[in-house]
């Protein structure tokens, strides 16, 4: 067994780790896992970066307060933050 | 094409969700082997006609020239709108993974304005069309309602993964699905054992509206007014949401011509008080 680095993208309503969520997805420290859109879930994991970090996640990026494309007419959705979990998986 | 009242146009509200949502559902019209046919000729074609799919399976005409696509068009589009010469026929194997979400390509010359985005109007439709029943595991179109008010990049949404208010189109054999051009959207995996096709075809508008094209009743005015500012589509930050109202009058304006919306104050706070907040009693 090894320890590695799951990786969890949420993105919630505002830079405020108790607001609402709106999207989610999973890395898995997997060969040839994937991430992708999933048609067939009825929901996201988790309905706040808080219920997240409950859940024993461990925030490793906070998103830019200022807005990172504030000076275009691109919109990204949500506040995204990264989180990681540590644990043990099979080599 | 028929004339307006030989037409049941789109109602106010019908026009409203599209507005605030960005995609309308057609369901089935003509029976069931009627699509069945065009599922085994679409798996006879030895190679993508790409835009010649029309030529090759000429029964599409009577998909898209149906009074029931028509009216949805004319409410869209106007009276008088063109089909672009590009189509395409998407076939999404077993094992097929899910695309990224994207808003489709502008660079398509067959499009009348290949420029720009317009989140404050409707100038072009996608017009999907599904042959066989999509199940959420045949690789059905996602979408994200409201998203075709917002400029994306692909690139920049790509660690988003699955959306709390996603749409997954679960559709019967002989649905359509009307798209603003500028919805962000996916296919999705296709984790079953069978094929799943879906037509494209695009329509764009010719002319300015000078009256709304769909079954309006200006009586109904603020209740629209209100209903474009208060109706959620898919959660979004807070601060998007004045520019999201913004552009959804503008398009209700752009598209109504003489039947524009004027905003005017008015008193939404009189009334009840709010209730107490039982974690203080």
């Amino acid at each position: 067994m090894t320890l590695k680095q799951r990786i969890l993208y949420l993105s919630a309503q505002s830079t405020d780790p108790r607001s609402p969520t709106i999207s989610q997805a999973i890395h898995e420290p997997i060969k040839d896992s994937i991430v992708e859109i999933d048609p067939t879930i009825t929901d996201i994991d988790y309905k706040s970066v808080h219920e997240a970090v409950i859940d024993g996640w461990k925030i490793v990026h906070f998103p830019d307060q200022r807005g990172s494309l504030s000076d275009t007419e691109i919109e990204v959705l949500g506040f995204q933050f990264i989180l990681e979990k540590i644990e043990e998986f099979n080599a | 094409m028929p004339k307006d009242n030989e037409l049941t146009l789109l109602s106010d509200d019908e026009i409203v969700n599209f507005i605030t949502k960005g995609y309308h559902i057609i369901e089935p019209f003509l029976p069931k082997k009627f699509h069945t046919e065009i599922y085994k000729k679409l798996e006879s074609l030895p190679t993508n006609p790409g835009d010649r799919i029309y030529k090759v399976v000429p029964d599409l005409q009577k998909i898209y020239s149906n009074n029931a696509v028509i009216r949805v068009l004319t409410s869209l589009l106007g009276n008088k709108y063109s089909e672009a010469s590009h189509k395409h026929c998407h076939k999404n194997h077993p094992g097929t993974r899910s695309q990224m979400w994207h808003q489709d390509s502008l660079n398509i010359p067959a499009l009348l304005d290949g420029n720009n985005r317009f989140p404050d109007h409707i100038k072009s439709v996608l017009v999907m069309y599904y042959p066989q029943d999509v199940e959420s595991n045949m690789g059905p179109t996602a979408l994200i309602p409201g998203s075709h008010l917002f400029k994306s990049a692909p690139d920049r949404n790509a660690s988003h993964g699955n959306f709390r208010d996603q749409v997954i189109a679960t559709l019967k054999a002989g649905s359509l699905l009307v798209l603003h051009f500028d919805i962000w959207h996916a296919g999705t995996a296709n984790t079953s054992n069978k094929i799943r096709y879906m037509i494209k075809y695009l329509f764009e508008r010719k002319h300015e509206s000078k009256k709304p094209s769909w079954n309006h009743n200006s009586s109904e005015n603020q209740r629209i007014l209100e209903r474009l500012e208060k109706d959620e589509a898919a959660a979004i930050q807070r601060s998007l949401i004045p520019k999201r109202n913004y552009l959804r009058m503008k398009m209700w304006n752009n598209i109504a011509g003489d039947a524009a919306l004027k905003y005017e104050y008015h008193d939404k706070w009189a009334g009840a008080w709010p209730k107490p907040n039982n974690i203080l009693l």
